[in-house]
């Protein structure tokens, strides 16, 4: 059964359409990814389905749930997480602050009860506890020791993108969306998260939605693509479906990428 | 008379430093400095008034009702009027501020007319303790100090070590991703103005004891709460405190051994200097994005 | 040849109906005569509005009894909330809109200097401006009367009570660093020349000042015995609360702004006890005839007023105006009242005797000092400690 449903959505700004009619549906425990050029609405797409925008028409469908039109911080609790094309970590914070704000959702004590969470044996010290090691486990999972109680500020960019991934998987979403997860890395980075990828989807269960630029990593990993040009979905379907098709390499026709799709 | 001269600015550096928490605590969460700050305030010290005055109640009851009325208003002004901007941005959101104080302003004139009325306050400030060498502090001089303290401490903590306090800074640092962390934004902007005007009608009750009580009771304290704040580094509730202490102690210096007559300038001059020499203040991390 | 004679006579009539009109006065009637005033009710200087609903009550209490020479006064009172650029729309539209005849009292030093000059180029009478700065009278102003003492002058009395009747030898001055408050340091200085001496201190208080523990231990270190204030009744209550922490203890002295010794008493919680303070009008418990009269003008008029200086002093200043335009009789014209409030010669209401002539426009030169002693009353079977004002001289002047 499909956990992420997108029905014909559009979404305009003042007369410009950004996406026209864009229909998906991902299947719980895949990969799928988005792609095109600059400009073809990838980005739209994920403010739609995350809550930051209100999509003009169509419906976005959550586990069966319509979630267009609720606040970000619902679609979230719902178990919807992401991460950003240009990092929207909080800086002034250290890793392991932002990977704990990631469990912001989780935490049940309020104003009164955190207070006093250094009391032992409350429930609320209970939870922290909890919390942290949940928090801890990430950071291993994703090799983030080196980074655990610095600003994130000052990391480099390819750790940066690393602790944001950290950060949406210490929500514990369901579906996972990565806006351009690799941009900016070194060869090296990029292997080491596309092998996290993997073990996201195979060993956590988390259905991912990626915008990417690096076909490499986009054909190797997609379960499916789906292609938009202008905001419209001009293809969608298997990798190699996808590779061959005639609207495809007319759209990348002229783009650098348009090279490594041929 | 060095020795009064700097006690005394540290008494009066206190109130400064309550007005400069209040600011801080607002643009720790959006950047926004807010200059309905004092005016909201000087209308909780006006329920106080009124409750002590009017309706006859107790210290206790009084406060504790008025500064409920300060989270009341903080949380409102925020949810009616700062919420509503249509994409907003920090100077357009700094002048909303503007336009809310005028309001204040009239409100509380039109309410209480501008007769000087006289605060009661449970603590004297004619008793004193004698320090030593002719140098006194008056038990309200303490009290202030001691709020001062306390409040800075506990907000510290608040910030530090609760759920809510990291939202906030969450929220400051990047209001976006806070949002898709499953913060409730809008929540936590009326907590934070909720917050920040309680500590400012504290600064206001103190105040208004040693001044008299109508609707300019506040311009100068905000004034020169700004100034510490700025001196402080704007988000650092330590560096807000000691700014207060600092500006109160060199305008004293200044008035006492340079010139009264521009003692009142001081305070600018700190604003202009600090933001031309030292932007991030005397006590923030500095910290530079890396891009 | 006829019709040109009718046509003469037809002009010659109307030229005579213009005539006629033209010596009909502005906001005048048989029975009736507009009057409009401006008065800060919000804003910083709104303490002051009292004195613009002062006005009303009075003209109030005159209309019970008939009006002026059968005249009722129609009031038009304006809020400016001290601010001179309103106070000179409010002049323009009192004038040409609701057509008034003349300006009374209005409040403030900077409103009254903006509409100066429109009052002056349209000849319009205005009387009893409340403020003691020395601009309304010299130079003389055909039209424009002042009432309140200078500054200087108030000054200089209570330095010479100081120094002959109190015995002091050390006056230090506080004073806003304005004109108000430099008008009363120029009194001072002017009188203690006059025995070759000088103000062991002198110390400006910027309007928005909080913190005065500089300026009191500067007065202090000077070791003046006496000192005389010329600032706000906020600053007032702050310099007294802070010398009283740190134990200064001068003679206070105080300008006649500060007058209002209930709300003074109140507002330092009790430090005004032993204040000595110029006055411009009787005191508020005064049992002069008027004063009674007056007060029970505001019981019936204005109930909600506080009896307080500033309330009664909007009867007191516009007692001029109503005695001129008395003594103008029927016409009302510029110069018909012009005449009649130069023929007053020390008329007495409630405030000073009250002198103008062609070359005099400055009204009242004296002032009377009291001091500020503590009474008490019952309220509601509560005793109540409040300040009250006790007399010390009569109506002093500069000689």
């Amino acid at each position: 059964m499909a956990i992420l449903e997108i029905q014909d959505l559009s979404m305009v700004f003042g007369g410009i359409t950004a996406l026209d009619h864009v229909s998906l549906s991902l299947e719980a425990g895949s990969i799928t990814a988005v792609i095109g050029p600059n400009g073809a609405g990838k980005t739209t797409l994920f403010n739609c389905i995350t809550g930051l925008y209100k999509p003009t028409r169509g419906q976005v469908r959550f586990k069966g749930k319509r979630i267009n039109g609720m606040k970000p911080y619902k679609i979230a609790a719902l178990g919807l997480g992401r991460t950003f094309q240009n990092i929207e970590l909080f800086s002034k914070m250290t890793t392991l602050d932002n990977l704990l704000l990631g469990r912001h959702l989780h935490m049940k004590s309020g104003v009164w009860s955190g207070s006093t969470f250094f009391r032992r044996g409350s429930r609320a010290s209970a939870e922290e506890i909890a919390h942290r090691q949940k928090v801890e486990e990430i950071i291993d999972f994703l090799d983030l020791q080196h980074a655990r109680n610095r600003f994130v500020g000052g990391l480099p960019y390819g750790t940066q993108k690393v602790v944001e991934l950290g950060r949406a998987l210490a929500m514990e979403p369901e579906v996972l969306l990565l806006d351009e997860p690799v941009a900016g890395m070194n060869m090296e980075e990029k292997q080491d998260l596309m092998i996290w990828l993997g073990d996201i989807k195979e060993e956590l269960g988390i259905t991912l939605l990626v915008i990417e630029h690096d076909m490499r990593l986009v054909m190797e990993i997609s379960d499916e693509i789906m292609v938009l040009n202008y905001g419209e979905p001009i293809a969608r379907g298997k990798p190699e479906h996808v590779q061959n098709h005639p609207e495809v390499l007319k759209a990348y026709l002229g783009e650098e990428s348009a090279l490594e799709v041929a | 008379m060095l020795g009064q001269l700097i006690t005394s600015g540290i008494a009066i550096g206190a109130t400064y430093a309550l007005m400069a928490l209040a600011m801080v605590i607002i643009y720790k969460t959006s950047e926004v400095l807010n200059f309905a700050q004092g005016d909201m305030a000087m209308l909780s010290a006006f329920v106080a008034y009124m409750c002590l005055s009017t309706y006859g109640l107790g210290f206790a009851m009084s406060f504790t009702l008025a500064l409920a009325f300060a989270f009341a208003l903080g949380a409102f002004l925020e949810f009616a009027f700062l919420r509503r901007a249509k994409e907003p941005n920090v100077l357009g959101l700094i002048i909303i501020t503007l336009g809310l104080e005028m309001m204040l302003y009239g409100l509380a004139s039109w309410r209480w007319g501008s007769d000087q009325k006289d605060f009661p306050f449970p603590v004297s400030d004619f008793e004193v303790h004698q320090l030593g060498g002719g140098v006194v502090i008056s038990e309200l001089n303490l009290v202030t100090l001691g709020v001062a303290c306390a409040l800075m401490i506990l907000l510290f903590m608040f910030f530090r070590y609760t759920k809510v306090g990291v939202a906030m800074k969450a929220t400051q640092q990047n209001q976006q991703a806070a949002r898709l962390m499953g913060i409730r934004v809008g929540r936590i902007m009326m907590l934070t103005w909720g917050m920040s005007s309680v500590v400012g009608a504290c600064a206001a009750f103190l105040i208004a004891t040693t001044d008299t009580l109508d609707p300019n009771l506040m311009w100068t304290p905000q004034l020169k709460g700004f100034s510490a704040a700025v001196l402080g580094g704007m988000t650092s509730l330590v560096g807000a405190v000691l700014g207060g202490f600092i500006l109160g102690v060199v305008e004293n210096l200044f008035g006492g051994y340079v010139s009264v007559e521009f003692k009142a300038v001081v305070a600018f001059a700190v604003i202009v200097l600090i933001l031309c020499v030292k932007p991030s203040g005397l006590f923030a991390k500095h910290y530079v994005r890396k891009v | 040849m006829k019709k040109i004679l009718w046509l003469m006579v037809l002009v010659f009539s109307l030229a005579l109906a213009g005539a006629a009109v033209a010596a009909e006065v502005q906001g005048v009637t048989d029975t009736s005569i507009k009057i409009g005033q401006w008065g800060p009710q919000t804003g910083p200087a709104a303490l002051w509005g009292a004195v613009a609903r002062g006005t009303k009550a009075y003209f109030e209490l005159i209309n019970s009894e008939g009006g002026i020479n059968g005249r009722k006064i129609e009031y038009f009172l304006r809020d400016d909330g001290y601010n001179p650029n309103r106070t000179k729309a409010i002049a323009k539209e009192l004038y040409e809109q609701e057509k008034i005849w003349g300006f009374a009292c209005g409040v403030g030093t900077s409103p009254g200097m903006a509409v100066m000059p429109y009052i002056i180029k349209n000849n319009i009478p205005w009387v009893g401006m409340a403020t003691g700065s020395p601009h309304w009278a010299y130079p003389p102003k055909k039209t424009i009367f002042a009432v309140y003492p200078l500054y200087p002058d108030e000054a200089q009395i209570l330095t010479a009570y100081a120094i002959d009747t109190l015995g002091k030898k050390k006056i230090a001055f506080f004073y806003q660093n304005d004109d108000y408050g430099k008008g009363g340091l120029v009194g001072a200085v002017r009188e203690l020349k006059k025995r070759g001496m000088t103000l062991a201190a002198d110390v400006p208080v910027e309007v928005g000042e909080t913190d005065l523990a500089s300026h009191v231990l500067k007065m202090k270190k000077a070791g003046a015995d006496c000192v005389i204030m010329w600032v706000y009744p906020k600053h007032a209550a702050i310099v007294l609360g802070t010398a009283a922490k740190l134990g200064y203890k001068p003679q206070w002295m105080a300008c006649s702004t500060l007058s209002d010794v209930a709300l003074m008493f109140k507002i330092t919680k009790g430090l005004w006890n032993g204040m000595i303070f110029g006055n411009f009008a009787e005191l508020a418990d005064s049992k002069a005839p008027l004063m009674v009269k007056y007060h029970k003008a505001q019981m019936k008029f204005a109930p909600k007023e506080r009896w307080g200086v500033f309330f009664y002093a909007g009867f007191g200043f516009v007692e001029p105006m109503v005695e001129g335009i008395k003594r103008a009789g029927k016409d009302l014209s510029a110069d018909n009242f012009v005449k009649a409030m130069e023929s007053l010669k020390n008329f007495q209401g409630i405030m000073g005797p009250i002198t103008y002539s062609a070359e005099r426009r400055q009204g009242i030169k004296k002032v009377f000092l009291a001091k500020c002693v503590p009474a008490t009353m019952e309220v509601q079977g509560k005793k109540i400690t409040y300040g009250k004002g006790q007399r010390l001289s009569d109506w002093m002047g500069v000689e």
